[in-house]
């Protein structure tokens, strides 16, 4: 009886849900095919058209709307974002791993480092900067100073999903690797690394995605050169033509691909932790 | 049973827990080439033995020995004590063939790969696995997961196995052929199995000998016949789940009880008075019957429990204490009984095991 009323509640729910959520992305994705050069970032759409596609790529003829300048701050986020990845999962693993026995001070040193993704992230990017220009006297840049700020962000989603993991862990197949003389070095690389992987990879996205678009901490720590999501908020500041939403729309659709090849891999690793999960049901 | 040399000695062995003290200053010297079944109740501190043992945890005091070696500051992997776990811990994403080889792929010597393949695929055939080598540990019976984890650490040829309740994972017809083939499988091998299990009748079947595990301290250590005829103390037959325990007072030799008092010679040192007669040794009389060996205890019949080989039969006594009776049906069919009936129980008092605190007559 409760479910036939709160069933039509919940669809509904569930249905505004996806709509706010996908509901400015399609509005995106429907006037990037507005007519060019002409046509503006609103409806009605005066003729569909690839237009802004193609102005994104330079292959247009020279109109009076310069080319969206963001092929440079592409590369540097994409560059940043990977550099953020590896660092902050490796320290996320091994974070998480020191986790696993109590130790003096584990209390705070978990508070301390998961305040890194607490602390507002505007105060995060001044403070950097102010650093390392008032105090150490280093030049701002964004593989240097922003770098930094990126991984103390994105550090603790990193080590909070290895924690998580690494919780239900079940620790006895080390212990039986080492009772066959094998070290544990060895152990972890052979042994825990390989049933720990789809947590390493779901860590891996979250730091990738996090640096990719990371405002705030960048736009103080940044230094000349700009990010991605820089670029495009300086774009907006003079006037805004659908070849922003053409650029949206190509870094969703990439944004896809990746998360297409998570899945993949997930889906092969998990089918390895599904075994693992299978020899723990017997116990 | 000839006699062995040491394979490990414990020490004054002690593990705490915050306040809780698992292991209690254990002195152990186990044989070598021997199958010892480490009985215990859950809780006794049995697992937390074979881990400090092991190397998986650090014992608090003591000193740990091993071929002669103190080995208590030592790693785990440079001990060279195999271990097999209850819940089997295969490596979910290796082949049977890898799980095996693992060690001897990975350990501190590196062996050829011939070696390696030659001494993997003899020990999975040791064990009966031979076929199976492709197979990924999803795909094998439990029982097979056993085999391929005692596999894969007899192929190490360790000296020493530890087994934590190896058996305790398989249902009950598989776990009577796996003794057997434990048993066949370190008799072929120069080897010492400790077996850590909770179970008496697994205990007694399959140790050489048997130490008895109560509140982190080992109160018995001997052969399985001797465990099973002479409980050095009340709490080593109660777990032996074999004997009707009595409480009682024990004074100037005479022992009073729910049968009366009866004279008791040599009793053993224990922390309560107790009067302990095997079921199998408790006799059923007609409700004043004058004819008995010996104590008379009036019971009322509740229900009985065929086994196959012998009877059991429960009785209720009036201060409501279940006792039982173990008929074997190799001595004749039982007399016929009446649920709710009173009967008088009975037993040869050179039988009993009388424990008590005050030893001396």
């Amino acid at each position: 009886m409760e479910s036939k009323v709160l069933k039509p509640i919940l669809a509904v729910y569930v249905g505004l849900f996806i709509l706010f959520l996908y509901g400015p992305f399609i509005v995106l994705g429907i006037l990037s095919f507005q007519q060019g050069p002409e046509g503006g970032p609103q409806f009605p759409i005066i003729e569909w058209s690839t237009y802004w596609y193609k102005h994104l790529f330079g292959l247009t003829p020279p109109s009076r709307i310069a080319p969206l300048p963001v092929g440079e701050a592409l590369v540097r986020s994409l560059t940043l974002a990977f550099m953020t990845m590896v660092t902050a999962t490796v320290l996320g693993v091994m974070a998480a791993q020191a986790f696993r026995k109590r130790f003096r001070g584990a209390g705070i040193v978990f508070y301390l480092i998961v305040l890194g993704m607490m602390v507002p992230g505007v105060l995060t990017g001044l403070g950097t900067s102010l650093l390392a220009n008032n105090v150490v006297g280093v030049e701002r840049h964004w593989w240097s100073t922003a770098f930094l700020a990126h991984v103390v962000y994105t550090f603790p989603f990193a080590f909070l999903v290895m924690l998580a993991i690494l919780n239900r862990f079940d620790g006895s197949v080390e212990e039986a690797s080492w009772s066959l003389g094998v070290s544990p070095m060895t152990t972890f690389r052979k042994v825990t690394f390989p049933l720990i992987f789809p947590g390493v990879l779901s860590a891996m996205l979250f730091a990738f995605t996090l640096s990719f678009d990371e405002f705030p901490r960048t736009l103080f720590a940044s230094g000349r050169d700009q990010t991605l999501p820089l670029a495009i908020y300086g774009t907006f500041s003079v006037e805004i033509h659908p070849n922003i939403f053409a650029f949206g729309v190509m870094t969703t659709l990439f944004s896809f691909a990746l998360l297409a090849v998570y899945g993949i891999l997930m889906g092969l690793s998990v089918r390895r932790a599904k075994k693992m999960a299978m020899q723990e049901d017997i116990a | 049973m000839t006699q062995r040399d040491p394979i490990f000695r414990l020490e004054g062995v002690t593990r705490r827990y915050g306040n809780l003290t698992a292991l209690d200053g254990i002195d152990f010297v186990a044989e070598d080439n021997a199958y010892i079944a480490l009985l215990g109740p859950s809780g006794s501190g049995k697992t937390s033995l074979l881990r400090v043992i092991a190397g998986f945890e650090t014992p608090d005091a003591g000193r740990i020995w091993f071929q002669g070696r103190d080995i208590t500051d030592l790693p785990a992997h440079e001990r060279g004590i195999g271990f097999v776990f209850q819940n089997f811990a295969l490596f979910p994403h290796l082949t049977v063939f890898e799980n095996v080889a693992f060690g001897l792929r990975h350990g501190a010597q590196a062996l050829p790969k011939d070696e390696i393949t030659e001494r993997v695929k003899s020990s999975i055939e040791m064990v009966g696995l031979a076929g199976l080598e492709d197979r990924s540990p999803e795909q094998i019976s439990g029982g097979q997961k056993q085999r391929v984890a005692l596999a894969r650490s007899l192929v190490m040829q360790p000296k020493l196995v530890l087994l934590d309740e190896p058996l305790g994972a398989l249902d009950a017809n598989l776990r009577e052929r796996m003794q057997v083939e434990l048993r066949a499988i370190r008799e072929r091998l120069d080897v010492t199995f400790l077996h850590v299990t909770g179970s008496e009748t697994e205990a007694l079947a399959m140790g050489d000998k048997v130490a008895v595990l109560d509140a982190g301290r080992i109160v018995q250590y001997d052969t399985p016949d001797t465990i099973y005829d002479g409980p050095v103390v009340s709490d080593v037959a109660k777990f032996l789940n074999r004997f009707n325990l009595f409480e009682g007072s024990l004074e100037n030799g005479i022992f009073t009880g729910a049968f009366g008092a009866v004279p008791v010679t040599n009793p053993r040192k224990n922390k309560s008075d107790t009067y302990a007669i095997r079921y199998d040794r408790t006799q059923i009389f007609d409700a004043g019957d004058a004819n008995l060996p010996g104590p008379a205890l009036p019971a009322r019949f509740l229900a009985s429990e065929y086994l196959g080989s012998s009877i059991i039969f429960l009785f209720e006594t009036e201060d409501q204490k279940t006792v039982e009776v173990d008929h074997h049906l190799s001595l004749g069919e039982p007399r016929p009984l009446t649920v709710g009936e009173n009967y008088t129980l009975s037993w040869n008092p050179e039988h009993a095991i009388v424990f008590g605190k005050e030893t001396a007559r």
